[in-house]
């Protein structure tokens, strides 16, 4: 190991944090002794916690925010290669369990500062407005406790923050501001998505997607590498390592890598004092005035449960006994085929076009929920393994199919999955590295999952039949994404935390990622993650201007 | 004597020669690196490459008259308004026809249009050198210089657009171009140039020229800088493109000397 | 099948705009991985060369891939890839008595070592454990359908996938950064892309291929 390695060696301390705009360079960074109340304490970098730090340092607030992975510098660290780029994922054991176990690490959690933002497929879609009240207006879930209005307008702040790559105009939903930067130009794949649709008579858009189209300060344009989710190694992915927590640094934020919060500390009157952390071979202490939790969907409420202490016995934030329960992964099933032409859909972001059109239409369904559909380019490991792993080939067959990659085309979907109870992150009797209990997740799909799967997969299908696809085949078992655990809602006793992430049971302790999600929708939800994030720093501010922190 | 001999409508055939000589250079560039980015898939693709390399070889000779010539001048305008069909049909072609992105990514509507004034300056140019009487008031030739900036203008727009604007000077040819070619459309249509006018197509000329250096410094910008020319030069900002005004605007001057002239 | 891609190698790029510092490290480390013989019993270890010589059969007229080497390298580590089935122990162990077991059925249905079978009864025994139908009570509480899906194959292919030989035979661009791609539409390839035999070009696939990079 050497001492400039980042997965062994913290590299933001000492006053400074690394520039990942330059290779081998610097920043300052304000740093704060443990001894010190900071404002707030952040656990986790990604979506949720990195915008938060962020936003609330720009607000003048302390703030350190802890990320148990790396600081890297995506220009000098990141390699074209998928193998080695799995140092960017959350690979820590997790049990999975249920009757359709899922797969964890890869596509779903990161180990990053910036969070799985570093590796994330960068599409930006704001939620259907409906769903913020899924339960009142489409019968199903549970409503959120925040109206689609205002959501709107952190929408806009994070498209602009991201500098989000869209079409001109977007064909579903209320109207939205433009897009900060243009569309890319559209890869076969992508190209194939569209012609299926026109064929179908629906819409279809260049996706919103979080990667540049022209230069922005230091970050270069994308080069259509199609390295996106193992890493972008040019800085044209906008993700929360190069967007937001630059910023923060510059308004004051302190971040530690490498820094493995184990266990929030409670006193007597029932509030959080700060948290107890693992850096550098040593357990650690910092205190802190309010303590927000920002590890995602499964970290989360690992981390609240494996707090448990006297006068919270079942965890903290629990009272509701819902921390942990409603796990919503989202529906990744795809349809795949082959073309006479080449479409090498290694080139470029892998997912350029989308049809929202099951989103927003409702009719035809025989399931509650919706869905979106979006172009295809999977890397050699990853096609290799959904070939072998859901096709069943291995041996020559295998081999010769992959030697026709260059010909397949895909659909992928990403569907709404209803919060369910018996979904849930619970703790193991295992062990980790640092003595922590490991979670145990299970997950089963529903009926309605599947009726929506049917739906989905065939409409996929229909659209590569009409542009020629042969061969086609349908891939049945996959999700992504990882949401609810610790709810939103208006109720203490059906929620874990208020509309502001903010925990019933104690008052400085905050939940600021998407285990606030009370449901999921058919988009990817990192814009959202950040949606709420930049919400919840303007809540804080306001809540603190009236002395109500 | 010799020095009342008039003169200006040889420094304008010049001129006009010079103007669609950096035009054709321009569309010799930018169809060069385009369609080799296109993979000269159709045969027709390597059309306009020949075509403004000989009307350049004509232009830049000097000389006036002949089959030839003229031949090569109308070449350049029958394979111009064949490549605005070829490009019509490629952003019409693909997915959802006529929308933004197509227009963005899909082959230029204006690229063809450049290679088409060139050949009919080249043209004017020829006639210039040989009695000259025809085209003598240079209102015409004004209009179609003013009518080929704002086609430029357009595809700069166009192009700008589809990088966001995303470098202030990125505004440049959209603004003092088409102030240019509205100073210069007035002018044709009273056939009084103003002072402004020369002004302003100088400024585009100068536009022309130092938008080559920004494109240099657009493809720095991208991943690997100049180092990564194989890929760069292609993503990158189009540098032969900026010289199609600076062509445009020589050869309006041009045509306001000879406007300049007829009011005596 | 025959070779689709003849004459391209994803190495010949290695020294170009298409591969960084940091990708040249990792894969010159890959390549030059051997085979750690201090992992698992030799039975063990001859046990898993057979079932990757049978799950990914070696590409043709192409340097092989050292899949057993990473493989290796990947339990000796004893990580994880994130997940766990329940069902499964962990890393090490599961191989430990997922190959012994392996072994173990071998013995139980031919009388012999699984590595000393002929390719079609490996093949045979193979798709047995991938369907659950197991006769030898070596498995114990280890299902073989649930070791085969979550454990040996997809850890066989994605080894054999990290490997230069196998981007090359399948076509693949291979590393890509600073340079990425200029030519993104259906049926066109940059000069750093490797050319598929019959495409209907005039140039031979194998010739064309000779100078991508």
């Amino acid at each position: 190991m050497s001492a400039d390695d980042p997965q062994q060696v913290p590299r933001a301390k000492g006053g400074r944090a690394p520039d990942v705009f330059e290779p081998g360079g610097w920043v300052p960074m304000r740093s704060h002794s443990q001894d010190e109340e900071v404002d707030f304490v952040i656990v986790g970098t990604g979506a949720g916690g990195g915008t938060l730090a962020c936003k609330l340092a720009e607000d003048g607030f302390s703030v350190v925010a802890f990320d148990a992975g790396p600081y890297w510098r995506p220009l000098e660290d990141f390699a074209s290669d998928e193998h080695h780029q799995s140092k960017l994922y959350w690979t820590d054991e997790r049990i999975t369990a249920g009757a359709n176990p899922i797969k964890l690490g890869a596509n779903n959690s990161g180990r990053s500062v910036g969070g799985s933002t570093v590796h994330y497929a960068m599409v930006a879609l704001r939620f259907r407005p409906e769903w913020f009240k899924a339960r009142t207006r489409l019968g199903y879930g549970a409503d959120w406790p925040i109206d689609w209005q205002e959501m709107w307008k952190y929408y806009t702040e994070v498209e602009q923050a991201l500098t989000i790559s869209g079409p001109i105009n977007y064909p579903w939903g209320p109207r939205r501001p433009r897009y900060p930067y243009r569309a890319h130009p559209l890869n076969e794949a992508a190209k194939l998505l569209a012609r299926g649709a026109e064929a179908l008579g629906i819409d279809w858009t260049e996706t919103p997607i979080a990667t540049l189209s022209a230069p922005k300060g230091k970050a270069h344009r994308c080069v259509y590498r199609g390295f996106c989710v193992t890493g972008c190694s040019t800085n044209a992915k906008q993700s929360v390592l190069n967007t937001w927590l630059p910023r923060a640094l510059t308004a004051g934020a302190e971040i530690r890598d490498l820094a493995m919060v184990g266990r929030i500390e409670v006193d007597k009157a029932g509030r959080a004092t700060g948290v107890h952390y693992h850096r550098e071979g040593a357990w650690h202490f910092q205190k802190a005035r309010n303590v927000v939790v920002a590890g995602y969907a499964i970290e989360t409420p690992r981390l609240l449960l494996n707090s448990a202490c006297e006068q919270f016995p079942d965890g903290l934030a629990n009272s509701s006994g819902l921390v942990g329960k409603n796990l919503m992964v989202q529906l990744n099933q795809a349809a795949w085929g082959q073309m006479k032409e080449e479409v090498r859909s290694y080139k470029a972001p892998p997912s350029l076009t989308i049809s929202e059109h099951w989103n927003y239409e409702d009719r035809g369904k025989d399931y509650f929920g919706g869905w979106a559909y979006m172009s295809q380019g999977p890397l050699p490991i990853t096609w290799v393994k959904e070939l072998a792993g859901q096709r069943g080939l291995w041996g020559q067959r295998l081999i010769d199919e992959m030697a026709r990659s260059n010909h397949n085309v895909g659909l992928k979907m990403v569907g709404e999955v209803l919060p369910d109870e018996r979904n849930r992150v619970t703790l193991a009797e295992e062990t980790d590295r640092f003595g922590l209990p490991i979670a145990k997740v299970e997950f089963s799909y529903s009926d309605n999952d599947r009726a929506m799967m049917k739906h989905a997969l065939s409409f996929m299908d229909d659209s590569l039949a009409a542009v020629g696809a042969t061969e086609r085949w349908k891939e049945w078992d996959d999700t992504c994404h990882l949401n609810g655990t610790a709810r939103m809602g208006d109720d203490p006793k059906t929620s874990v935390v208020n509309a502001d992430g903010r925990s019933w049971d104690i008052p400085n302790l905050w939940v600021c990622d998407g285990s606030v999600f009370p449901t999921v929708g058919g988009v990817n939800p990192s814009l959202t993650i950040q949606a709420i994030a930049c919400r919840t720093a303007d809540r804080i501010k306001a809540l603190s201007a009236r002395g109500e922190l | 004597m010799a020095s009342e001999v008039d003169t200006a409508p040889r420094t304008a055939a010049r001129l006009l020669a010079a103007g669609a000589s950096t035009l054709g250079v321009s569309v010799l560039l930018d169809s060069a690196m385009e369609h080799y980015r296109g993979s000269f898939r159709n045969p027709a693709m390597a059309l306009p490459l020949a075509a403004s390399a000989i009307s350049i070889a004509f232009d830049g000779s000097g000389r006036g008259g002949g089959f030839p010539r003229t031949a090569s001048h109308s070449a350049s305008v029958a394979i111009g308004l064949t490549g605005l069909g070829f490009h019509t049909f490629n952003v019409f072609k693909r997915p959802s026809g006529l929308t933004f992105n197509n227009l963005f990514y899909g082959a230029p509507i204006g690229a063809p249009g450049a290679l088409i004034l060139s050949g009919l300056l080249g043209a004017a140019s020829d006639r210039l050198s040989g009695d000259g009487g025809a085209l003598g008031s240079g209102r015409l030739l004004a209009g179609l210089a003013a009518f080929g900036i704002f086609g430029s203008v357009g595809e700069a727009g166009l192009l700008h657009l589809k990088g966001s604007f995303q470098n202030p000077a990125m505004w440049l040819p959209v603004t003092i171009p088409p102030l240019a070619a509205a100073s210069l459309a007035v002018d044709a249509m009273t056939g009084v140039p103003r002072p402004w006018t020369t002004a302003l197509l100088g400024a585009t000329a100068l536009v022309g020229t130092v938008g080559v250096a920004f494109h240099a410094y657009g493809v720095s910008r991208n991943m690997g800088g100049w180092r990564n020319w194989r890929q760069n030069l292609l993503a990158g900002p189009p540098m032969p493109a900026p010289p199609a005004f600076a062509g445009l605007a020589i050869a309006a001057l041009g045509a306001v000397l000879l406007m300049r002239r007829a009011r005596g | 099948m025959a070779n689709r891609f003849p004459g391209y190698d994803v190495l010949a790029k290695r020294d170009t705009l298409s591969w960084n510092d940091k990708t040249r490290e990792v894969i010159a480390e890959r390549l030059a991985m051997s085979e750690r013989s201090d992992l698992l019993s030799d039975r063990q270890r001859a046990t898993l060369r057979t079932a990757i010589d049978r799950i990914v059969p070696q590409p043709e007229g192409r340097a092989p891939v050292n899949a057993l080497a990473l493989l290796l390298a990947k339990i000796a580590d004893d990580g994880s890839d994130g997940h766990r089935h329940h069902q499964l122990p962990g890393l090490r162990a599961c191989y430990e008595r997922g190959l012994d077991a392996i072994e173990e059925e071998a013995k139980a249905r031919h009388g012999t070592s699984f590595h000393l079978l002929d390719g079609s009864q490996a093949d045979l025994l193979l798709s047995a454990i991938e369907r659950g139908d197991v006769c030898s009570n070596a498995w114990g509480d280890l299902p073989p359908a649930i070791f085969w899906g979550w454990r040996l194959l997809p850890d066989i292919v994605s080894s054999y996938y990290a490997h230069p030989s196998a981007w090359s035979a399948m076509g693949f661009g291979g590393p890509a950064s600073p340079r990425g791609y200029v030519r993104i539409e259906g049926d066109r390839r940059d000069p750093w892309e490797a050319v598929e035999a019959d495409d209907g070009t005039l140039i031979p696939a194998a010739r064309q291929n000779k100078h991508v990079g």
